[in-house]
């Protein structure tokens, strides 16, 4: 709390002359506007005089006739530096010389809002396909989808996979492509590994195969339906995506939400905090080939699930939380339920704690393997397990305490070995944590009512909420124009702020460690691409916007047509 | 030698190809449903009673599958390496006796244990000729680790293997089975337990199974092929594993010998040999399962720098402890 | 090498030989679902007012008020439901409920579509009886 304190302190006192607008609407946010190029002095003092200081996010917000770029910095808090280009000419520069973190987020608001940035070292497109229409800019205001749109030949995108394969002039250099399609992955991306022999020289990564364009449908929908949207965004992190987006939206509401309601929260979202780390530690094993210990993990994530479908009605989607509380009660019997259940992973998972500890073919596969230094992991603002591996102390339930984490005591797990190993044992760890947290909920969860009445229209206003999600900090920025519609919402998921501290931990190592750094990361590509719904096929390409898919001709009640 | 019935009954029908490969895929059956009762789930089931239909099913559904041949390979090359992968490996078990003498009769003669482990490395050698004509960086990197992983490998095997015929005082398999009264593996306990380390490396099951790593590298060595060239790689897998296995069996465990109770001593023979085989083949697949894999840098230093010297000191220990043992038991 | 310590999977993994799989044979065996899973929708035709709450609530535009004898009554499009139940509580009259059916796979299409007709029909409204749709 103190650092958040701090930052507004130093900033109020030493860009006095460059703050145009400073407004603390709660606790723990700042929104700041800055004149025009002054953010570099802001970001750079904040680094200076505050410990562990992150960029989270960049935002680009379509204003009319101005795009607004907000920095989101992480200290304590959230600090928000906001600064505005002319819409005609959309020129900044950039932060990635002081900040080599910035470098994708950046690239993102070229890719779908068109600003520049001046001085960044590789500004390409990040989400959306090469042969996208230059000037097409999907996230502006003005930007329609239409059907029948070309979006021109798709001969340059094979053009790119021809050179899998191929061998370098110096004789000894492989070109290996991993993805779009590889086993190693659960989800398409492309990384394409310069090797030599077995080690790797270089990676380039390409992401944006799951984009989906949620960030523009959610500005087609109502609030309480967006919330439907968001936690479809991952389906392992469901319960953190809708806290955060309710959060927020209650932020600029004003909506008071019930005591309870907060508890019951916290419950979910620890419960998918378990799940979620259970689900990693059995895919590390199958990455590093100890089929048996995959398959045992599993099966001990079972429990878990029985009790998220007792208290939501689902496995795994919940559906539980909306905007001003939760929609379903615990009755006295699913709590004793719980408790067991909770009480056989425990077990388990002690159990599990010691395997990785202890079992030596693991270690050998781990142990000084992918190393990530602590001062890297803060120049390129990784979160989560990644940087507790890294022997960063950051949590957001303790540093900017949400939901009901402000009452429940627990302890933030973080390793100093920096590498495979560490950030594996972490989230073993943290499945314990969790089930205290999870104890201690259900035994004082106060009563009282489950949610509070809200109206569908919500007043104008902004606001920025992040969680900890199972995999890292997750952040939403929310912008309402006064309707029942949102004006802007913007997602940022904590594989996308992990992904650049990947192809650094991976040059100079073996190809046999790859897939156990990749598992190290738990990547979630659902999570980390999410926009454009386009559809190329048989060479015509068509897509359909959201008013001729819900055309009434193309519904399965005219079986004639398609 | 005349071609008269016994010949051709012996070699194509019993105990010769069709029932090795029976056997085999019985072989393949029991470890699934093995490795699936260890990690907590059941393996095979529906295809038959208990599921024992089902390699056949696997089978016959890979030769129903296209066959694809990438563009640029060297047609002879690609096509001709499984095959002869396949054909050495049976040539090799021939040499293996299953019901008290070779397949072939009055085959078997001093040094075939050394012709099978030639035979073994030969047609490992093909294997990789089949990963390296696939022109494909995956099949490439798999083809290297082969050689890498097995011609190391080799080396201990071969050391290990010189132990028990110093004890037999022999080098045909025959002989060696017949000259345990008691099995090796009580009177060698420690060369027992390093051979089958060692033929985990051999047989690439974890934790040595880099070369099939998936996770890795797609499918290694067997990435490009499809059809009926990939049954062929993977019948050739599953006879590499039946003749480690019979291997550790003849040499350690004493072979087809065993107590015969009543009836035909032939069948009982066979019996033991399968029996004992398949206890071989559970102890695999246990050490494959509580272990993850090693890297391939691991795996090389851990043979030159731990297996080899240990393989030698095991021998010199047996070589010393020879005429202690023939004085004890005779 | 490591340290020469056993792997601690070791009697874990032996002791799986003896125990039963925990594979569940289903669809041998029935499956126990919780009371309140988000299963397939029921709906009493005479509590519904034709307010069109439910049409307009839903996220993905999967109900469709359509005249059936007279009234204008909801369809319910299974293969744009998400199941999030937003309908079940905007509905101002309790008309739509939850059930616990959840084989609802099939290869027809038409079976994907919820009508009111197949309500009618039924003399007592009972939302566990409706299990009639396993494909």
């Amino acid at each position: 709390m103190e650092r958040f304190e701090n930052a507004v302190e130093v900033l109020k006192n030493n860009l006095e002359d460059a703050i145009l607008e400073f407004r603390i609407p709660k606790p723990r946010k700042a929104y700041i506007l800055l004149k025009p190029e002054r953010h570099r002095d802001a970001i750079s003092l904040l680094l200076k005089h505050i410990e562990n200081a992150e960029l989270s996010t960049i935002t680009g917000t379509d204003l009319g006739n101005e795009i607004e770029l907000n920095y989101h910095m992480a200290c304590g808090g959230t600090v928000t530096l906001k600064n505005r280009v002319p819409r005609e000419k959309p020129v900044i520069r950039t932060i990635t010389d002081i900040l080599p973190g910035a470098n994708l987020y950046e690239r993102e608001v070229f890719d779908l809002l068109g600003v520049i940035f001046d001085g960044h070292p590789n500004l390409k497109r990040l989400m959306l396909p090469e042969n996208w229409r230059k000037g097409e800019y999907p996230l502006r205001r003005d930007w329609e989808p239409h059907a029948n749109q070309e979006i021109g030949s798709t001969s340059e995108e094979t053009s790119q996979t021809e050179s899998a394969g191929e061998l370098d002039e110096a004789g000894s250099i492989i070109n290996v492509v991993v993805g779009p399609q590889h086993p190693v992955l659960h989800e398409p991306e492309r990384f394409s590994f310069k090797v030599d022999g077995e080690t790797v020289v270089d990676v380039e990564m390409r992401l944006g195969y799951v984009h989906r364009g949620i960030e523009k449908a959610a500005e087609r929908m109502m609030f309480f339906q967006d919330v439907f949207l968001v936690e479809r965004i991952c389906g392992i992190c469901n319960a953190a995506h809708t806290t955060c987006f309710c959060q927020a939206v209650e932020d600029i509401g004003n909506i008071e939400t019930p005591p309870r309601a907060l508890y019951l929260r916290t419950i979910i979202h620890e419960l998918n905090r378990v799940h979620s780390h259970l689900l990693l530690l059995g895919v590390a094993g199958h990455l590093l080939g100890f089929e048996a210990l995959f398959q045992h993990v599993w099966r001990d994530r079972e429990p878990i699930m029985d009790i998220i479908e007792r208290i939501t009605g689902n496995r795994l989607m919940s559906g539980f939380n909306t905007i001003g509380g939760v929609r379903r009660d615990l009755g006295p019997n699913i709590v004793e339920k719980a408790r067991k259940n909770v009480e056989e992973v425990r077990k388990r998972a002690k159990f599990y704690n010691k395997v990785f500890e202890e079992d030596p073919t693991l270690r050998l596969r781990t142990e000084g393997v992918g190393i990530l230094s602590k001062s890297d992991a803060l120049k390129l603002c990784v979160t989560g397990p990644v940087a507790r591996g890294s022997g960063i102390d950051l949590d957001v339930r303790k540093d900017d305490p949400y939901a009901a984490y402000g009452e429940i005591p627990f302890n933030v797990v973080s390793y100093k070995e920096c590498d495979t190993w560490a950030r594996l044992m972490v989230r073993a760890e943290e499945v314990l944590e969790s089930l205290d947290i999870i104890d201690y909920a259900l035994s004082h969860i106060p009563s009282g009512r489950l949610r509070v009445r809200v109206q569908r229209k919500q007043p104008e206003g902004e606001a920025v909420s992040r969680v900890e999600a199972p995999r890292g900090e997750l952040i939403y920025y929310v912008k309402s124009d006064g309707t029942a519609y949102p004006y802007r919402v913007k997602v940022r998921s904590p594989t996308l702020a992990n992904l650049v501290a990947f192809p650094e931990i991976i040059k100079g190592s073996y190809i046999a460690d790859i897939p156990a750094v990749i598992g190290s990361f738990d990547p979630c590509f659902s999570c980390t691409d999410r926009m454009v719904f386009l559809d190329t096929q048989n060479g015509k390409s068509w897509h359909w916007s959201l008013e001729e898919v819900n055309n009434s001709k193309n519904r399965i009640g005219d079986l004639n047509g398609s | 030698m005349a071609l008269d019935l016994t010949f051709i009954v012996r070699t194509l029908i019993f105990p010769g190809f069709t029932f090795l490969l029976v056997l085999v895929l019985f072989f393949d059956w029991f470890e699934r449903k093995v490795a699936a009762r260890f990690q907590n789930r059941m393996g095979p089931t529906y295809t038959g009673p208990l599921g024992i239909l089902q390699p056949i099913a696997d089978y016959i559904k890979l030769f129903s599958k296209e066959d694809i041949t990438p563009k640029q390979t060297n047609k002879l090359l690609f096509v001709a390496a499984p095959i002869l992968a396949f054909s050495l490996f049976v040539f090799a078990l021939f040499y293996i006796p299953i019901d008290g003498s070779n397949v072939v009769l009055n085959s078997s003669f001093e040094g075939d244990l050394i012709l099978v482990l030639l035979l073994i490395s030969l047609a490992n050698f093909g294997i990789f000729l089949s990963g390296w004509a696939s022109l494909n960086p995956y099949s490439g990197i798999g083809a290297t680790r082969i050689l890498t992983q097995f011609l190391g490998y080799d080396i201990p095997l071969i050391i290990l293997a010189i132990g028990p015929a110093f004890l037999a005082k022999s080098l045909s398999l025959v002989n060696i089975t017949a000259s345990q009264t008691l099995p090796f593996a009580l009177l060698i306990p420690w060369s027992c337990v390093l051979f089958i380390i060692v033929l985990q490396a051999e047989l690439e099951k974890d934790p040595f199974d880099i070369p099939h790593a998936e996770t890795e590298i797609v499918g290694g060595y067997e990435t490009e092929y499809s059809g009926r060239k990939l049954a062929f790689i993977k019948l050739s897998e599953d006879f590499q594993f039946l003749i480690g296995a019979a291997l550790v069996t003849e040499l350690f465990l004493g072979g087809s010998h065993g107590p015969v109770l009543f009836g035909m001593p032939e069948l009982w023979h066979i019996t033991w040999f399968i029996v004992k085989t398949l206890g071989v083949a559970f102890f695999l697949e246990y050490i494959g399962n509580v272990a993850a894999r090693m890297r391939i840098d691991q795996v090389v230093h851990g043979n030159w720098k731990l297996l080899i010297p240990l393989s030698l000191l095991s021998l010199a220990l047996t070589v010393i402890i020879e005429p202690l043992l023939r004085s004890v038991i005779g | 090498m490591a340290k020469l310590r056993l792997p601690s999977m070791i009697k874990d993994v032996g002791s799986c030989i003896f125990k039963k799989p925990f594979t569940r044979e289903y669809p041998a065996v029935k499956v126990e679902v919780p009371e309140g899973y988000r299963g397939r929708h029921t709906f009493d035709p005479e509590k519904c007012i034709s307010c069109g709450l439910c049409e307009r609530d839903c996220p993905s535009k999967a109900i469709e008020l359509v005249e059936v004898s007279g009234k204008r009554m909801p369809t319910f499009y299974l293969d744009r439901c998400i199941f999030c139940y937003q309908c079940v509580e905007s509905c101002p009259r309790e008309a739509i409920k939850l059930s616990t059916n959840f084989e609802m796979a099939t290869t027809d299409k038409k079976d994907l579509l919820i009508t009111p007709e197949e309500f009618i029909s039924q003399k007592k409204f009972n939302p566990d009886e409706e299990k009639k749709h396993v494909a």
